[in-house]
This record gives structure tokens, sequence and C-alpha cells, in this order.
């Protein structure tokens, strides 16, 4: 599909101010406009019967938003949480035309960079996996290799902000005594 | 009488009018002409001599603040600025009015009235100083349009435009207890100052037309206050009237401040109400046609402003000297109720401050907690931190209920609505409110307003029959819209009910197959029959009224109770009326929680669906096949969930004798939940969880607790109303075998 050929195929990034940040080795990017703030991890309360990736629910300065574990969410191998990692606050503009806010875990955030439409090149098709959804397009900056995330698309699912949980009576297992 | 000094107590009020003349003689020091400075603070002292002025003091000196008050207007009204001739005018008043203080505490002849001085001629009769634009506008014989500075006076005028929809509220308000109660005397005062005020604030800006009209209306009321006329239902139309072309204007000019055609004139007829105000005021009870009241139009501006002679209001008619001071003691009151009343602000400033507040909370509770100060052993700050404690509580307190406001603002509304509806449909309609002081928050007010007009309207057109059909049926002529708030069950319940026909099963269901909304009829009892009509699509009224059918049906009043996380019943019976019930949960607002821990989370239980919580005694549970746990409570055997196993979280409990059982009920059922323990009752305000979790039905919301974290609000109804048997199988249950 996607060819080395001069006339590129139009990324669907757009160049700009990206935040960057690490999941493991790797280093990602979002949209500066989408980002709200930055705060450290902060206790977050676990919701039942959600999705591994929803972390859970923090309280923004009296204000409830949900977490996301983005590693859990790429299906990363998890690990510990460590003195960089923090949470992004994002604002997502939903499906039904409001605007929410929501956190996302990354291990550590490295910097703003402004990104020129000749660093950004389209989405290469890995051929199945890993799943490119929510790439939006590759960056090359500064010698690194920055994938560019669609963070609208990263927190709707079917087309709706609501992560309807995996839910319907699981088998029934017996009573623990 | 009221003697401010005792020592004065020979010559009542002497003192404190010396005083204020005094002041009045250090502002005149600082005049200049050509600029405003020191306006105001005379126009106070004069305000505050009018004042005196009701009590026992000099003719004289009652008279020299007329004229005083003649040249303030003159110059409010015009130019807003002091000139030589007024300053000069100023300065003799001045001299004049030390010489009658003087006079009055020797008890010696009051000095000469001095010439040219015109204690009767008010401005508004455009006496000898050019006072044009009062004279222009009252004689006037055609209508003048208004126009806004919007360059200028934006924030005046955003300012005066909110004031003033609260003052047609007031007004509007007031006229429908006048029409009950045509003699009350502080209802005819609250709209005597309502258009006081409007009259003020239009006179600021320069808006003539609306401040002649306020005018006008004014001295209405002022004469139904001082018992010169009694209200009539045509005096109380022409209030109305009087406050629709207010509202007309201040409608205008809120689009104007909107940016909706900024800068053009606005136009509203008010000089046929201007006219019939003064033909009132005249004693004529027939309105006469505008054009022929012209010609009289100079003297009545007189009559409404002044109506004794002069030389008889000095010498021997005390009483109505009065006039202009209760007025002016009526605007200080005003002035006074506005600034200490009620404040507006922003509401997303209000919920800043809540949402600080609660982190306000959070940090004390911080510092409290930290092992390192409690380390610290100082009785000291023991007693400092529980001072900072009381006052952080105290705040958070204070700061909540800072957005709760009771349902009476908006019930009153339904008045006004009411009574148009009624008098438009020929129908006579009592509207009776109760539990007007029922709390709530005022979000949730907000986004209620729409679907109480609506049922309302709907009530008035569709629900109350006309007078001779109530009439043939034996029911009393006039039908009766009963309107009611109150907390219950957890929860606020505002119901609608009507006298009237009820609800028509029969037509209902037809129109509902009719439209292809039902498909099998046999199979409907009443109440499903009834709940058809809050489907998309379904509308019984076969004519559409100016105010019902606008296209809003039921289904739009359901979803937007249902946004409330609401819910609407009816009930009718055919012949006897209709009832709708919306039962709103407090989910906007504040609940009492019980704080339960399960494992290592902790979640809240709305206290008010709680029955109750005890520890089982072995033997109280026991199970149905194996799988489902009953417990005994009060001999009925009760459902038991385990809430860790079905929240997929660790509990560590295994035997129920080593939990808590918490009884909660939703309607009719009730399920024993087992926890690990209870860790305390607390005071929450539920946060929405947001749009991410709007699917589950599991959690009711979430809350900031007290060490910061988020506590999980558990959604009872769910809870009691899932499956009987639990599905336990979550990935954190312990495996058996």
């Amino acid at each position: 599909m996607n060819q080395k050929s001069a006339s590129k195929v139009e990324p669907a990034a757009k160049a700009g101010r990206y935040l960057t940040f690490r999941l493991g080795e790797e280093s990602y990017g979002l949209p500066v406009l989408n980002v709200r703030e930055i705060i450290r991890l902060c206790p977050i309360t676990p919701v039942p019967r959600m999705p591994a990736h929803i972390k859970g629910v923090i309280n923004l300065r009296g204000t409830v938003i949900a977490v996301f574990d983005l590693r859990a969410k790429f299906q990363l191998a998890p690990t510990s949480y460590g003195e960089r990692t923090c949470i992004i606050v994002v604002q997502v503009v939903s499906p039904s035309g409001g605007s929410t806010l929501m956190g996302a875990i990354v291990d550590a955030v490295e910097e703003v960079v402004q990104l020129t439409a000749d660093e950004i090149e389209a989405t290469p098709d890995f051929g199945g996996a890993p799943d490119t959804q929510y790439i939006l397009g590759l960056a090359t900056s500064q010698g690194g290799v920055k994938t560019l995330l669609d963070i609208e698309k990263i927190f709707v699912e079917d087309g709706s902000l609501s992560l309807i949980p995996k839910s319907g009576p699981e088998p029934q297992s017996n009573p623990s005594r | 009488m009221l003697s401010d000094n005792p020592e004065e107590s020979t010559i009542p009020n002497l003192a404190k009018t010396a005083e204020i003349i005094g002041q009045l003689g250090e502002e005149l020091a600082f005049v200049a002409p050509n600029q405003d400075a020191g306006l105001l603070p005379i126009n106070r002292c004069v305000m505050d001599l009018e004042e005196l002025a009701e009590r026992d003091i000099p003719l004289s000196v009652t008279a020299g603040l007329k004229v005083a008050r003649g040249w303030l207007d003159q110059t409010l009204d015009g130019p807003g600025k002091f000139t030589e001739e007024t300053i000069r005018d100023f300065n003799g008043w001045h001299a004049w009015m030390t010489s009658v203080l003087l006079a009055w505490e020797r008890g010696t002849d009051m000095p000469a009235w001095p010439e040219g001085w015109d204690a009767d001629h008010p401005p508004a009769a455009g006496a000898e100083v050019g006072n044009t634009v009062a004279t222009a506008s009252t004689s006037g014989d055609e209508e003048l349009p208004i126009h806004l500075n919007l360059a200028e006076d934006l924030e005046f005028l955003r300012e005066f435009h909110g004031e003033s929809v609260e003052l047609l509220q007031d007004i509007e308000q007031g006229i429908l207890v006048l029409e009950d109660n045509p003699t009350d005397a502080g209802t005819i005062d609250s709209i005597f100052r309502a258009f006081h005020t409007f009259k003020g604030g239009a006179g600021f800006l320069h808006l003539e037309a609306l401040r002649d009209l306020a005018h006008d209306l004014e001295s209405l009321l002022d004469a139904v206050r001082r018992s010169e006329l009694r209200i009539t239902f045509e005096i109380i139309d022409l209030i109305l009237a009087g406050a629709d072309a207010l509202k007309h204007f201040t409608q205008e000019i809120g689009a104007q401040i909107q940016g909706t055609n900024p800068g053009a004139p606005i136009l509203v007829a008010t000089r046929q109400i201007i006219g019939r105000v003064q033909s009132i005021l005249r004693g004529e009870t027939e309105p006469v046609p505008a054009l022929q009241d012209m010609g009289t139009q100079f003297d009545a501006a007189g009559t409404t402003e002044e109506l004794s002679a002069p030389t008889a209001e000095i010498s021997e008619q005390p009483a109505a000297p009065k006039h202009r001071s209760t007025k002016a003691s009526a605007s200080r009151e005003s002035v006074v109720t506005a600034s200490s009343g009620f404040v507006k602000l922003d509401t997303s400033k209000l919920d800043n401050l809540v949402d600080i507040v609660g982190e306000l909370v959070i940090a004390q509770s911080m510092v409290v907690q930290n092992p390192d100060v409690q380390k610290i052993n100082s009785l000291q700050l023991v007693r400092c931190l529980r001072q900072l404690s009381r006052i952080t509580t105290e705040l958070q307190r204070n700061a909540m209920s800072l957005r709760m406001v009771p349902i009476r603002g908006m019930f009153h509304k339904m008045n006004r609505l009411v009574r148009d509806l009624a008098a438009q449909q020929h129908k006579q309609v009592q509207l009776v409110l109760e539990g007007e002081e029922t709390e709530l928050d005022r979000n949730l007010v907000e986004k209620l307003s729409d679907p109480l007009v609506h049922m309302i309207r709907n009530a008035v057109d569709h629900g109350l029959e006309y007078p001779a059909d109530r009439i043939a049926n034996g029911k009393p002529e006039s039908g009766t819209i009963r309107l009611s708030a109150s907390h219950q069950r957890g929860g606020i319940v505002i119901r609608i009910q009507d006298d009237g026909r009820g609800l028509d099963a029969r037509r209902i269901l037809a129109k509902a197959l009719e439209r292809e909304l039902v498909k099998d009829s046999a199979s409907l009892n009443e109440a499903e029959i009834f709940a058809l009509i809050f489907l998309p699509g379904f509308s019984t009224a076969e004519k559409v009224t100016d105010l019902s059918g606008r296209g809003v049906g039921m289904d739009v009043v359901r979803r937007n109770i249902e946004s409330l996380r609401g819910k609407i019943e009816i009930q009718s019976v055919r012949g006897e009326g209709t009832t709708f019930t919306i039962l709103l949960p407090l989910t906007l607002a504040i609940i009492d929680g019980l704080l339960v821990g399960v494992g290592s989370d902790r979640y809240i239980i709305p206290t008010l669906s709680i029955r109750e919580s005890f520890r089982p005694r072995p033997g109280m549970v026991s199970t149905v096949q194996e799988q489902g746990e009953v417990v005994s409570v009060r001999g009925r055997q009760t459902p038991v969930l385990r809430l860790g196993r079905y929240l997929g979280t660790t509990s560590s409990v295994v035997n129920p004798e080593d939990g808590i059982i918490v009884v909660v009920e939703s309607g009719d059922s009730a399920r024993g939940l087992l926890v690990d323990e209870l860790i305390g009752k607390q005071e929450v305000v539920i946060k929405s969880l947001g749009e991410v979790f709007e699917q589950q039905n599991i959690l009711a919301g979430g809350a900031v607790l007290g060490d910061g974290w988020v506590g999980l609000i558990l959604d009872v109804d769910t809870l009691v109303k899932m499956p009987y048997l639990p599905p336990a199988a979550s990935p954190a249950a312990p495996p058996l075998s």
C-alpha cells in the first residue's frame, strides 16, 4: 500500500508542536494543543469491571477524570511505575460534541518539539501488527523516530467515548469457602 | 420620634440635620464647574436629609430640600456636571440653610424665603431652567427611540440588563400577589421600588423613553402607595403592560449586548401606556386616547410629582412635602437592599470556588495526617490544627450551600405563565405552589425549567377544561394546578397535579396505533398506555397554540429529566385529573454516604438507600444451592451480594461473619451487601465520572474524599435489581481447588 515513492502519501499528522514522551525505549508524540497539563502520578482509584488499560479515576483539583495506561492500551509489557512516570492530561473532543479531560499514564515526558511537514511521514503498513489505527504518522527528529498518536482515537472506542465494560455474567464459579 | 443624639432631645433631628448640612458644605467646597466630582456625595447628603424630613423638622428645611432636590435632579438628568450657576445656587442654598439651622436652634424666626427659589416646580414640569430632556420626552407626541452607546456603556448596560431582568421578575411576581391581595402594602412598595430602581438605571444610561415610562409607572404606584388610588384591574393591567414594554426594551438591550444589531434604535410603544397612566393619575377612570392627552401633559407631569400648591405645602400641609422625601428614602432603601442582599456572579466562579475549597479541605487533612506533623508533641499545634480543620469544614459547608437555591424562583415564573395561558384560553386557573423553599442544586433548577414550563402549558392547554364544561361536570369553575416540591426518598420530588379531564387512554392508544408506535393493543395496561405519550413522535395536541405544541413533545421532557438521572411518572384518573411526578435523585447535589472498605478499595453507599448494617452472627447467612446466599434480616431472607467478588476486587472476607452486611434497598426490593469494613459516614459532593463511564451502571458517580482520593459511589439501584445470582467469576476471585 504505502510506497517509498517521492510523491509520498499525505500523513495524517500535521506540522506543528508536539509533546513527546516515552513508553519504554520508544518515543511518542501528542499534539500540544490537546495537552492540558502534566501531573505527577497520584493515587488512582481503580474502577471495577473495566478493561485493563483503564487504570481508574483521579481527582484533578476537584474534577474526577479517567486515567488510561498507554502501555496497557498498546499492549506493551507492563512495568512498575517509576520516578518519572507521570500523567498527561489531555482534552479530547468526544463524538457527542463535548470535550472531556482524560489522563494518560506514560513512563516519562520528554519535551515539546516543533515538527515540520518534512519531518513527518505517513504511517507505514506493518502488515497487521502492530495496530496502526491510533497512529497519525512517524516523525524523524533529532535522530530519533517518534510515533505521533491520534489522541482522539485512543480514547474513543466504537464511535463512543464510553467503554462498555466487559460485563455480562461470566460463568459462575463455585463460591469460595 | 427618633433622635440620634440624646442631648438634642429638646430639638429632635437638629443635630443630625446640622451634621449633614455640614458634610454637604464640605462636599460643596470641592466641586468645580464642568465636573461631576461631588455630585453624588451631595445627592447622598440631600437624600439623607430627605429621609430626616419624614420626621419632625421645620417646614423651611423641608421646603429648602425640595429646591435642592429640584436642582440636583436637573443636574443629574441633564448635563451630569456642575455649572458655575449651579455651584452658585448650591452655595447660596447652603448659606441659607445654615441660617435656617441657626434660627431652628435658637427658636427665632426662620429667615426669609430667597427670591427665585421655586419649591413647587420640580424638573419634570420644566420650570425656569432649561430642562429640555425631560420636557421634550414627556410632551412629545411621538414614540422616541432609544439609542445605546455600546462603545462606552457596555459594562453598565450589561449590569443594567441583568438588574432589569430581575426587577421585572419582581414586578411580575408582585402584580400577581396584588391581584389576590390588592392592599398588600409590602408588595406595592416593592413594585414601586423596582420601578424606581429601573428609572434610576435608565436615567443614568440616558435611555429617556425607558426612564419616562418607569417614572410614570412609579408615580402610579406611588399614588397607590399613598392610598390616593385604589388598585383596580385596570391598574394591574396597566402595570403589566408597562412591565411588558420595559421587558421588551430589556430584551432588545440584551440582544444588542450580545451583538445583534448593535447601535440600532430601539423603539417600543410607550406613549399610550404613559397616557393611560397619566389619565388615571388625574382621576379619569377611562383611558383617553394618547393624542387627546397631549395638551394636558404638562399639568399631568406636575400632578404626578406634587399634588398641592407650594404655599399650602409650606404653611399648612406638612404631609405633602413628604412625597419627595419618601421617594428619595425609598430609592435609598433599594440601593441598600441591592448592595447588601444579593451578589450576582458568574457560575463558573462559584464552581471554581467549591473546587478550590475542596482542595483546601484535602490539603488541610494532609497536613493533619502527615506523620511528621503528628510526631510533634505540642499542645498548641494540636489546638491550631483543630481550629484549622474546624474553619475548613465550615468553609466547605458554606461553599457547598452556595450552589443550593430554593426552587421558589422557578415556581414563581410559572405564575405568570399560568396567568397568561389562562387569560388567552379563557380558562380559570388557580396555581397552587407548595414546597417553594425546597433547595436544590442550581444546575438542576436551570435544567428543570424547560420541562416544567412545558408540562404546565400542557396542563392548562389540554388538562383543564373550559369553565362551562367544568360546571357541567360538577367541578368548581376554576381549575387548580398544584405544583409542589419536596425532599423524599433521598431525592427531590416535583409534582404537577391538575384537576382537569385526565388522560384518555383509548385516545392515546388509538393515536399510538395510528402512528405505529405500538403494534398490539391488547397487551398494554393503563399505565403502559399513559407512558406512550413519552414516545418521540407522539403528540395528542390537535391544534397548535401559541404556547404549547411548538414541536416539543413529552419525549423531550422525559429526555431532559432522564439526563438529570431522574424519572417521570404519570397517574391519571379520567375526569378527575392528571398528576405528573418527577423524581430527581440528588446526583447533582451533596449526599450523605457511608464509606465502606472492600479489600484495598473504598466505596460510598448513599446513606438514604441503606436500611441497616450489622455484623452477621454465625448461622445468619445460609446458602441456596451452594451458590446463592441469603441473610435473615428481621425474619426475612434477604439475598446477599458479596461486593468484593461482584466488583472483582480482592476481599479479605471469606466467612460472612468476618465482614459487615449493609442492607440496601431500592424500590421494594432489598439486598445485603457484604463488605469488609465500615470506614465512616461522610458528606460528599457527587461528581460525574465523565463520558468514559457513562455506559456502566454499577457506579452512580465519584466523590473526592478527605485524603484526595476519589471514592466511587455505588449505584444501589443496579446492585439491588441485578439478577439474584451474583456473577462471581471475576478474575480476582480466588480460584477454588
